[in-house]
């Protein structure tokens, strides 16, 4: 019972304190104003990398196809990318003085793939007190088709992405993506990850109307 | 007889070039020939005193500052000229050029009420049929600066017989000539000018706002206004040969016009339809305006927002004594009678030394708040920045203390000297009138929110009757799909000013019973 008390008498001057801010200042202030940037339908060509594989570095083209359902949510229907491998110098040491055979490395040799889209920040920030930038932020999910030099692997993928808007047509994006390779081998684990940073320039056509 | 034939040589040149180069300048400035020995150069600076006759210089001066006003040595080159023009005579056939000249060299060093001061006398002396069209050109370049508008506007645009002058300038003449008849109340005589104007010129389209509002002081009442008036300032908010201002400027004419006649959803068409460039935090006339024009169509939460835009950094020190009357109207209408009493007294806090500088009849151009909100309306605005303008030019003017020599520098200090006294007593005189009109404002405003204060107090300690509810609150518009809200923290964003919307739940309570 004191306890109840006790709380009690702490809480009342706090409620009572926003009643009474509440009655100095009543009301909530928001700008409230049309949406400068809607995507529709958006063809985005980039360029990426494979960057965490330790015997070989990817890079490549990637060509992407979305189609924006609303301001928030997306298909990205196609997603393809080519990936020429540069090996490093550990393969290059691995080979020469150990005689481990090309074949023992597996390697990216292209993917594709399907993700749905989820937009949930859609924001604006300054740009040297001269310019307003308009950005957004999102997360995809999806399945992505690898072909590495020895086999086709399936893998789901998770990314996060960074949109900055330079017109109603054009906006860049920054997509950071991990494609993780399902084990098909039951019991043998053997599960691939296969991160990809790509930097694209977005083209969106049609109106959202 | 060299001379002679260097002057046709000239002339025949500047017939024939589009540039008004005389070509007969020296082939290098190296090659110009310095003065002779003996004969005095009167470019060069001198420590002594300024002697009080110019001293005589060579023709060839004329020369050497045309090949430094070609290096864009403007310095130097508006010493040189100002020497030649003090020393020849005014029939010297490069006198019209070295004034304007100098004009022009003086206008490129930001030096604008000296350079108009030459352009406009190569006008007035009408020297040199070749060189007048040119300062004009020059001049009419200036008018969108602060300028001097009896010097520019009126004795010349306006006073001078330029019907030769065509193009733009030709149609600039017209202009000014129609607009001093309107000011002096004939409109056929300013229509005869105005018509000389082709259509569809910027001119023309100058031409018919000035006889819109002149036709607009023919109506006692605003409500009297027909509305082909008030379409036709609609017309000439959307007319892209007008400059955004007056387009704007039109538009909310047409906006105060159909408040007046109590169309308030064409005012916020027009309202709406004033355009401001990127980032620009725009005028706070135009958002009051606006915030009431909403408060009169029942859109009490997006006049709210407006009102809070007022409060931004950028009109914290504008004169809007409206915005707290309104702002205790809309706390009132919803039943928030703290916030409204207090809206209410915080107008005499803000304005209580202007309000006692009224009472006291003190002398009202001394008060600062009201002087600062005078000056920023119409003519005294105009005045002001000339004023201002001139003041700045003048301590510019040090700068060039050594390159311009003596001589020059004495004299456009002295020019400066004098057209800022001039400048002063203008913008001085404009104020006494405009501040009179901004303490009655705040006068009427003061008497309102009296009255309003009032109000609230009786319905403060009214007693709430059995079985009373609260009201159904005004409907908020939802947030469309199209739309995105950023919540307000304080900090203002200058593409946010026109956006803000409050969100406001009614207290009134209704329905008692005794």
């Amino acid at each position: 019972m004191k306890e109840w008390i006790v709380s009690a008498a702490l809480l009342l001057p706090a409620v009572a304190l926003a009643q009474a801010e509440e009655l100095e200042n009543p009301g909530r202030v928001a700008a409230v104003q049309e949406r400068v940037y809607r995507m529709n339908q958006e063809l985005s060509l980039g360029i990426g990398t494979l960057p965490l594989d330790a015997f070989y570095k990817g890079f490549g083209p990637q060509v992407t196809y979305t189609f924006h359902f609303s301001d928030t949510f997306a298909w990205q229907i196609g997603r393809g990318m080519y990936s020429y491998p540069a090996t490093t110098s550990l393969r290059q040491q691995l080979e020469r003085d150990f005689g481990v055979l090309p074949t023992a490395f597996e390697v990216v040799q292209w993917m594709a793939g399907s993700d749905l889209v989820w937009s949930p920040i859609y924001g604006k920030t300054s740009f040297l007190n001269q310019q307003v930038l308009h950005f957004e932020a999102y997360a995809s999910i999806g399945g992505t088709l690898i072909k590495t030099n020895s086999q086709f692997r399936p893998a789901l993928d998770l990314g996060v992405g960074v949109r900055v808007f330079s017109s109603k047509f054009v906006s860049y994006r920054l997509d950071v993506t991990n494609n993780v390779c399902i084990p098909l081998k039951f019991p043998v684990v053997n599960v691939l990850n296969v991160p990809t940073i790509v930097l694209s320039v977005a083209l969106n056509f049609g109106s959202p109307e | 007889m060299k001379i002679a034939l260097l002057s046709a040589l000239l002339l025949l040149a500047l017939a024939a070039a589009p540039a008004p180069a005389p070509q007969t300048a020296p082939a290098a400035p190296a090659a110009a020939a310095p003065a002779p020995a003996g004969a005095p150069d009167a470019g060069t600076p001198s420590s002594a005193a300024p002697a009080t006759l110019p001293q005589k210089v060579d023709p060839k001066l004329f020369d050497e500052a045309w090949t430094l006003y070609n290096t864009a040595n403007y310095k130097e080159a508006a010493r040189r000229f100002y020497a030649y023009v003090e020393a020849m005579p005014q029939t010297d056939d490069n006198y019209p050029w070295a004034q304007y000249f100098l004009g022009q060299s003086l206008v490129r060093l930001k030096l604008t009420h000296a350079g108009a001061y030459y352009l406009a006398r190569v006008v007035r002396e009408r020297a040199n049929p070749l060189v007048v069209p040119r300062a004009l050109d020059g001049l009419r370049e200036l008018i969108d600066l602060p300028h001097d508008e009896t010097m520019v506007d009126e004795q010349v645009f306006a006073a001078l017989d330029l019907g030769s002058v065509e193009g733009e300038t030709g149609d600039y003449s017209n202009y000014q000539q129609g607009l001093l008849d309107l000011r002096a109340g004939n409109e056929r005589w300013a229509n005869l000018h105005f018509d000389k104007i082709p259509k569809g010129t910027v001119a023309a389209s100058r031409a018919r706002f000035a006889t819109l509002v002149t036709r607009l002081k023919e109506f006692k009442d605003a409500r009297e206004v027909n509305q082909e008036l008030i379409q036709s300032f609609w017309d000439l908010g959307h007319d892209m040969k007008l400059s955004l201002e007056t387009r704007n400027e039109a538009l909310m004419a047409a906006a105060r016009l159909r408040y007046e006649k109590k169309d308030f959803q064409g005012a916020l068409d027009a309202y709406a339809q004033v355009k401001l460039p990127p980032l620009d935090p725009g005028q706070a006339t135009l958002y009051l305006e606006e915030a009431w024009t909403r408060y009169n169509l029942g859109q009490i939460h997006a006049s709210m927002g407006i009102l809070n835009t007022l409060n931004a950094p950028s009109f914290r020190d504008e004169f809007l004594p409206d915005k707290y009357l309104l702002k205790a109207m809309i706390f009132k209408d919803l039943c928030h009678y703290l916030p409204a009493k207090r809206a209410a007294k915080e107008l005499t806090r803000k304005f209580a030394e202007s309000l006692e500088t009224i009472r006291t009849r003190d002398d009202l151009t001394r008060d600062l708040r009201m002087v600062r909100a005078a000056a920023a309306i119409g003519s005294t605005r105009r005045a002001y920045r000339f004023y201002a303008a001139l003041q700045l030019e003048g301590e510019n003017l040090g700068r060039y203390a050594g390159s311009f020599g003596d001589r020059l520098y004495g004299h456009l200090n002295r020019l400066y000297v004098l057209a800022v006294a001039e400048a002063q007593r203008v913008y001085e005189a404009r104020l006494k009138e405009s501040v009179r009109q901004e303490a009655d404002k705040l006068v009427r405003a003061a008497e309102q929110v009296r009255l309003m204060d009032y109000e609230v107090g009786l319905k403060l300690y009214e007693r709430i009757k059995r079985g009373s509810k609260i009201t159904k609150d005004i409907e908020e518009p939802p947030l469309d799909p199209k739309e995105v809200a950023f919540p307000f923290d304080g900090e203002y964003w200058n593409d946010e000013l026109r956006a803000y919307r409050v969100s406001l739940k009614s207290r009134c309570i209704e329905g008692a019973q005794e």
